[in-house]
């Protein structure tokens, strides 16, 4: 049965149309993926059904009744609720308060804390979930705070319930659990509407799948009669041939980077060597201590003890400019708040870092800078119309490639990816692949941090896997498997 | 084609709000009263106005760099009293005692800085803690006296004319364009919107922020050196009560203007033009005898529209 159903929406923004007379319709009871590269309209297609967004033209009928738009209180009544990807949460308030924040179960003046925390934990319970209900949100990990998220839609009676990027942040562990949750729910009749980057997980939770790709319709598929490269060439509109680019010269001798029994921000021991020309690996679950290895690298973080030694010199990095100086670049983890000037333009962005050398005199000298942001835009293929407009503008992987452009600037030998790929489509994901085997090729050495166990695989040719903080391995490219990152970085072996 | 040249217009009338509004209160003002568009009136207007628009770029100059400062009417008031008080008892030439009093404004910015970077704190909430530290150092300057009897050459800085040109529009307009300047076409000015956009993303990319926040609160404590003497010399006196509530004139001419308010953005010319629209409502509200304290109001209004307005723009961008 058809419980909700989009007919012919169209949404345009000024100069875009997000989505193109898009029609999809979701099952009572089914787990329906939602898939498409950046840019694709998913997001603006959630909004429509949460009523944050309301179409320019279409109309969506959920359970025979048939409406123009959404508003999100109307959304809200009619019991689809959406977890999105950053949960907005109470942060200094209890699992119980964040659950009946809202649900006007409490008679009376005063609010009844026992009653509360009792319904919380039966709830939790159900879900395999053992925190108490008194925690504060913020010191929940995130699959716990999904988790507090689904419960809030389940108190609210939802009947379609929106995944945004569930498992971005979570571990396997976690991801299993979550999975059971969603099962138990897909009994229960509720809708699940999935969406995802990682398309493996997808095979092992959906029913069905429907693809966009440029704010159009492409497909509805049962998730049986398609595989992977099937749904990326729905994606992509084209074949990829292969899913990483072959790099073809291996590494050198020289040892550039010599890392010994570094300390401080929360890991302890950790030795490595990096030599030219090298792509090496760092696995290891959410909280293992990868990127804050690589913070302490670049000096954003205290070293407490231990040597790091670059080509050859010991060095004392206390900032990110020591770092940099040494020459060692960083593209950090969360493009947004660390990465990007979203609202500056693109120049501007790729200048930052080393504006000191752009200037004659005290003045910068604009000419040299925007030649500065023709060459790195055209080496990076930025994709935008003007290197004048906000980095902000730009899609995900432009962006990324902006951070990069931006510390290639400074002219690093040596340079962290710190998950290189995350949250950007499979075309630009390509392409960034390719652009890390060209620096190589240059030369320069690499540092890659990644939770995508495929790309870790596909990418590297060492893998140095963490397990809390410590370092429990390191695994040369034969010896190469899922299974042999896994165990060490679940501190097995 | 056509859409760009629409779009330019809508950029164009975005870009001079400012001015606009300015000329438009000009316009309704002359109407109102004929004693408003006269040379001396005029003249006036921007005698009153340039030590608020030396502050205003002060106050610039640390709101594009992420941080807030409502300390700086006392910091005034602490240069005034003493440079005057020097002065009047003769203590210093006049320019010592200026220097220092610019000095001691340095100082204090310094200590604003310093305090909001090692408190790791709100940089509104530690200067409402350090306003009430200078206040009481210019009370205890001061004795709560009133100096008058400043020297004429003193007085000359904010009395005189050079050409025909009231001296201090010129200090103002030259202190003015050299911040400009730096903020627009230097790596220190680049940094310093850098810091305010995005203080994560600048620290990775090698920038020291703390050194720059302190940096910027030390420089505009030159501003505000510079305005409290030129304000002590127009007024011919000095007391503890000097210069009080400028900051507040500063920061709504700077949101009026468009600086976001978590830093990183804003144009210097567009928020001393704005100085000069709250300058020239107060004087118009004047000449039409709505007394002090409807323009308290009108300050406020505008302030909340100003604020109205940035947030639908934000919304729309």
């Amino acid at each position: 049965m058809e419980l909700l159903e989009l007919h012919n929406i169209t949404k345009c923004y000024p100069g875009v149309v997000a989505l193109d007379n898009v029609s999809i319709s979701f099952r009572q009871g089914e787990v329906h993926a939602l898939v498409g590269e950046n840019g694709a309209g998913k997001s603006t297609f959630i909004k429509t059904i949460s009523g944050a967004v309301q179409p320019n033209e279409g109309k969506i009928v959920f359970d025979g009744v048939t409406y123009d738009h959404l508003t999100p209180q109307k959304s809200l009544e009619l019991g689809i609720s959406v977890v999105y990807q950053e949960m907005i949460q109470f942060e200094a308030m209890s699992v119980a308060d964040n659950l009946f924040m809202s649900d006007g179960s409490d008679s009376g003046f005063f609010v009844n804390d026992a009653e509360r925390c009792k319904k919380a934990a039966e709830l939790l319970e159900k879900f395999q979930c053992h925190i108490s209900p008194k925690t504060w949100i913020r010191e929940l990990s995130m699959a716990n705070r999904q988790i507090v998220e689904i419960c809030k839609a389940i108190l609210r009676n939802a009947r379609v319930l929106i995944l945004d990027e569930p498992t971005a942040s979570i571990t396997v562990e976690e991801q299993r659990r979550l999975f059971d949750v969603i099962r138990d729910l897909k009994k229960q009749g509720v809708t699940i509407i999935y969406i995802s980057h990682r398309l493996d997980e997808l095979f092992e939770i959906c029913d069905r799948v429907t693809v966009l790709r440029d704010g159009q319709y492409v497909k509805t598929l049962d998730i049986k009669d398609t595989d992977k490269q099937g749904l990326i060439q729905l994606m992509v509109g084209r074949e990829l041939s292969e899913n990483y680019p072959v790099k073809d010269n291996p590494p050198g001798k020289e040892v550039v980077l010599k890392v010994e029994n570094l300390c401080g921000n929360g890991v302890k021991n950790i030795s490595f060597e990096l030599h030219r020309g090298e792509i090496l690996g760092f696995a290891g679950l959410v909280g293992a201590g990868r990127t804050e290895t690589m913070l302490l690298l670049y000096g954003a973080a205290g070293i407490e003890a231990g040597t790091v030694t670059v080509n050859g010199n010991t060095l004392s990095v206390r900032s990110p400019s020591d770092a940099m100086k040494a020459g060692i670049g960083l593209i950090p983890e969360d493009r947004k708040w660390q990465g990007c000037f979203l609202d500056k333009p693109i120049y501007w962005n790729i200048s930052i870092g080393n504006i000191k050398s752009l200037c004659s005199g005290p003045f910068i000298d604009r000419k040299k800078e925007s030649e500065q942001a023709d060459y790195y835009g055209a080496r990076m293929r930025i994709k935008a119309p003007d290197f004048r407009v906000k980095a902000g503008s730009l899609s995900g992987g432009n962006q990324q490639k902006v951070v990069i452009a931006k510390s290639l600037a400074s002219l690093p030998d040596i340079l962290i990816f710190d998950e290189p790929t995350r949250g950007i489509d499979i075309g630009a994901r390509y392409e960034i692949y390719q652009l890390m085997i060209e620096l190589t090729k240059e030369g320069k050495s690499i540092l890659m941090v990644s939770s995508d166990m495929e790309e870790l695989l596909g990418m590297s040719e060492r893998i140095v896997v963490l397990h809390e903080g410590e370092q429990t391995g390191t695994i040369e490219k034969p010896d190469f498997s899922q299974e042999r990152v896994l165990t060490l970085a679940s501190g097995i072996a | 084609m056509e859409q760009k040249t629409k779009r330019s217009v809508g950029q164009f009338i975005s870009n001079f709000s400012m001015p606009i509004l300015l000329l438009l209160l000009i316009v309704i003002f002359s109407i109102l009263s004929d004693r408003f568009l006269t040379p001396l009136n005029l003249t006036n207007i921007l005698v009153q106005n340039v030590h608020i628009a030396i502050c205003a770029t002060g106050v610039f100059m640390i709101m594009v760099s992420g941080g807030c400062d409502l300390s700086i009417g006392y910091q005034m008031s602490v240069a005034a009293v003493l440079v005057a008080k020097l002065l009047s008892n003769g203590v210093m030439g006049v320019f010592p005692a200026v220097m220092l009093g610019i000095l001691i404004c340095v100082a204090l910015g310094c200590f604003n800085g310093v305090m909001s970077i090692v408190l790791n704190s709100p940089p509104m909430i530690v200067t409402l803690g350090t306003m009430a530290i200078f206040q009481g150092i210019s009370f205890l300057i001061s004795g709560s006296k009133t100096y008058h009897n400043l020297p004429k050459s003193f007085m000359f800085l904010g009395q005189g004319k050079v050409f025909g040109i009231p001296l201090n529009a010129i200090i103002a307009l030259v202190v003015i364009v050299i911040v400009g300047i730096i903020l627009s076409r230097t790596h220190v000015g680049r940094k310093i919107y850098a810091v305010g956009d995005n203080p994560e993303a600048a620290k990775l990319a090698g920038l020291n922020v703390a050194k720059i926040k302190i940096m910027v609160f030390t420089c505009a404590g030159i501003l505000v050196g510079i305005a409290a003497v030129l304000l002590a010399a127009r007024s011919g006196s000095a007391d503890s009560n000097t210069g009080v509530g400028i900051e507040f004139t500063g920061i709504i001419a700077c949101v009026l203007s468009g600086v976001a308010l978590k830093g990183g953005e804003g144009t210097l010319w567009k928020a001393i033009v704005a100085v000069f629209i709250l300058g020239v409502l107060s004087n118009g509200m004047q000449l039409i005898n709505l007394g002090t304290y409807p323009q308290y109001i009108a300050k406020g209004v505008i302030m909340l529209v100003s604020l109205y307005l940035s947030n639908k723009t934000a919304k729309a961008a």
